[in-house]
């Protein structure tokens, strides 16, 4: 897929520079969390146990006020207590109200947030690619037509109508058995994980534009190419010069654009999730929607999935940098949540 | 500079969007599942109710007349009335767009004045550490969710230190100002203020970001032109070369990016609004998602579109204001 001079040119920017290296490591962090959730996680995520409930983080000590609810006949007796709870190792991230462990949810949800990043990049980047060097090969009219399309689309912001359809249609959720229950290696942990459906489709469907105005333009360019004129010459089919001569030119900047486009989907999934238009109820949104109610007492509920999307999308934006310095084409590098 | 045909041309370009983007709208409602009318009335209606209801809201007519009906009211600002309120949506958004353009406002100016000097600073220190720091808080900037750094602030600021007020919008700037202006009273002012900086730095900081990198790589680029070297060859005093030549040149692709951000700015505040309870258009929309208050949904897209339409016009004409050489016909 690279050529020897792009390989050099990459191995180059990532001895001369810290950031590469720093990128690298949050991304392999998260995946490999992601993959090998039910192995590395010490808890199961979805396990409630009230006996350890707001648990602070190992070595921190916190005043935590609890409400147990007894009923006495038909009377309701709230008593309220604080007590002075301090975090264990076994807990090393501490535990929400429900006795839920921090860590485990945390190493669970990196599976959403990667999962809907690159499938919804991988769909944006299929779409948006064919038509955008569809649009630019042929121009005209048909090259016309696309870019008011494209415009109607940008005219309503991607989250607000990303919103508006998961409201109507339903928010579509996906269980996919895990593969490390099913084989038995770790039969104590949840047996699917749910993956937000709707949201990965919307995501793609508003992202794709971004791919298709990178993809005309390269097309644009090249089809007044003296080797592309020349296959046209020799009587080769518009679909042969499209899929030999222009993809292969258009990849490089459309790489860099997928990798800021999996950072800007791994913001979205937590921003609809926040929301509460997922339908997932394991994922970083949810538990820092989950951890607001309870930020004056128990703050490491929303303070660490919020970290870990930072480092998420830390990770991706670098390596986003890294194929941008290294490859220099001429990619705008803005534009998280549109 | 600016020639009419050209703002005519553009004029009528924004249109066909508009068009384009209520028609979308428009088919998005026609294929949805769930009826108004389950939402209008109990489940037990009985069918004659159910009709009249439908009847009443023009459902039984040929789509192609429902169509007419819709473009028709969208042209005399008729967005029809909400589902669940009764109240007529353009009413409603009108009471509910103050606060939101407000809060928009405040975010981009607060993004530009911190964003701007930054990325100058960051280009003419360049690989000396303020320029690390300039780089590394916004790549901070650009990767955190709003959401998230609203709850922090709130959780830092407003609960631990006890500063600004956790949510609300206390009194609208209009107000304060009027306050101050009549009656020589700054208290609305610092309220509007107590209430507003904790949301618009949420909003905001994101977008301060996308311009402190934006700057920073305008900036080098310009930097290495000749005409600078010939402004500091004639000896101008630096500040002059570096803020009204070099950063006038390089404003032209962040005006851009402020025009493309409006989207960003939309999107993002309905998140905010949630997070700080602002009494905008953002939740105003999301309780008509739960309600599925379609009328309330269709016509928030029909002003979201409208401005951004509208936003963008403006941007390309400032273009054409700030380069005079950009021909935009």
């Amino acid at each position: 897929m690279f050529s020897k001079r792009t390989l050099q040119s990459l191995r180059d920017v990532f001895h001369r520079s810290l950031l590469p290296k720093i990128g690298l490591i949050c991304l392999l962090l998260v995946v490999v969390s992601g993959i090998f959730a039910p192995v590395l996680a010490p808890h199961d995520p979805t396990a409630q146990n009230s006996d350890i409930s707001n648990q602070p983080p190992v070595m921190v000590s916190q005043d935590v006020t609890e409400e147990t609810v007894e009923l006495d006949g038909l009377e309701q007796e709230v008593t309220q207590e604080t007590v002075t709870k301090t975090g264990t190792l076994a807990y090393p991230l501490g535990t929400d109200p429900l006795g839920r462990d921090i860590l485990s949810r945390i190493i669970y949800g990196a599976r959403v947030s990667l999962v809907v990043g690159i499938v919804s990049t991988l769909l944006a980047f299929m779409l948006g690619t064919a038509f955008g060097l569809t649009s630019g090969y042929y121009g005209g009219w048909v090259d016309d037509l696309f870019m008011r399309l494209i415009e109607v689309r940008l005219s309503i912001p991607g989250l607000v109508l990303a919103i508006a359809i998961i409201g109507i249609f339903g928010s579509l959720p996906i269980p996919v058995p895990d593969p490390f229950v099913s084989l038995g290696i770790t039969p104590d942990m949840p047996e699917t994980t749910v993956i937000p459906g709707a949201i990965t489709l919307v995501i793609a469907v508003f992202s794709w534009d971004h791919f298709a105005r990178v993809a005309r333009g390269e097309a644009l360019s090249l089809r007044s190419q003296n080797y592309v004129q020349a296959a046209k010459a020799s009587g080769a089919s518009s679909w042969a010069i499209i899929r030999r001569h222009l993809y292969p030119n258009a990849l490089t900047p459309v790489m860099v654009l997928a990798t800021i486009r999996v950072a800007s989907a791994i913001i979205l999934e937590s921003v609809l999730s926040f929301l509460g238009f997922s339908g997932v109820t394991l994922s970083w949104g949810f538990d820092i929607a989950f951890g607001r109610e309870y930020m004056g007492t128990a703050w490491w509920v929303a303070l660490f999935p919020g970290l870990a999307i930072v480092v998420a999308v830390i990770g991706v934006n670098l390596m986003g940098d890294w194929l941008r310095d290294a490859l220099d084409p001429d990619v705008d590098a803005g534009g998280a949540v549109e | 500079m600016v020639s009419g045909r050209y703002l005519v041309k553009r004029f009528v370009h924004g249109i066909l969007v508009v068009w384009g983007a209520i028609t979308l709208i428009f088919v998005l409602r026609h294929i949805s599942p769930g009826s108004p009318i389950n939402v209008m009335t109990p489940p037990t209606a009985s069918p004659e109710l159910r009709e009249r209801v439908a009847e009443e809201l023009g459902l039984n007519q040929p789509i192609y007349v429902q169509y007419l009906d819709y473009l028709g009211g969208v042209l005399t600002g008729d967005l029809g009335n909400s589902y669940v309120r009764g109240a007529p949506v353009s009413q409603l958004l009108i009471d509910r767009a103050p606060a939101t353009i407000e809060l928009a406002i405040a975010a981009t100016v607060i993004a530009l004045i911190i964003a701007i000097p930054l990325g100058v600073i960051s280009a003419t220190n360049r690989d000396e550490p303020l320029d690390y720091g300039a780089s590394l808080a916004s790549l901070l900037g650009i990767s955190t969710p709003n959401f998230w750094l609203g709850l922090m602030l709130i959780m830092v600021v407003s609960v631990q230190i006890g500063f600004f007020p956790t949510s609300g919008r206390g009194t609208g700037f209009v107000a304060a100002v009027q306050l101050l202006v009549f009656e020589m009273d700054a208290g609305g002012f610092v309220t509007w203020f107590q209430h507003i900086i904790l949301p618009a730095i949420t909003l905001g900081t994101y977008f301060m970001a996308l311009i402190t990198r934006l700057t920073r790589s305008e900036m080098l680029e310009e930097l290495e032109q000749e005409y600078v070297q010939v402004c500091r060859a004639k000896g101008l005093p630096e500040p002059l070369v570096l803020y009204k030549h070099a950063l006038r040149n390089s404003m032209l692709p962040v005006v851009t990016v402020v025009g493309l951000q409006v989207g960003y700015l939309i999107g993002g505040s309905i998140v905010v609004e949630v997070v700080f309870s602002w009494p905008g258009v953002g939740n105003l929309i999301i309780d008509a998602l739960t309600n599925s208050d379609w009328m309330i949904i269709q016509g928030y897209l029909i002003l979201v579109s409208v401005s951004w339409v509208t936003v963008n016009f403006f941007v390309d004409v400032t273009y054409t204001v700030l380069d005079p050489t950009v021909s935009l016909e």
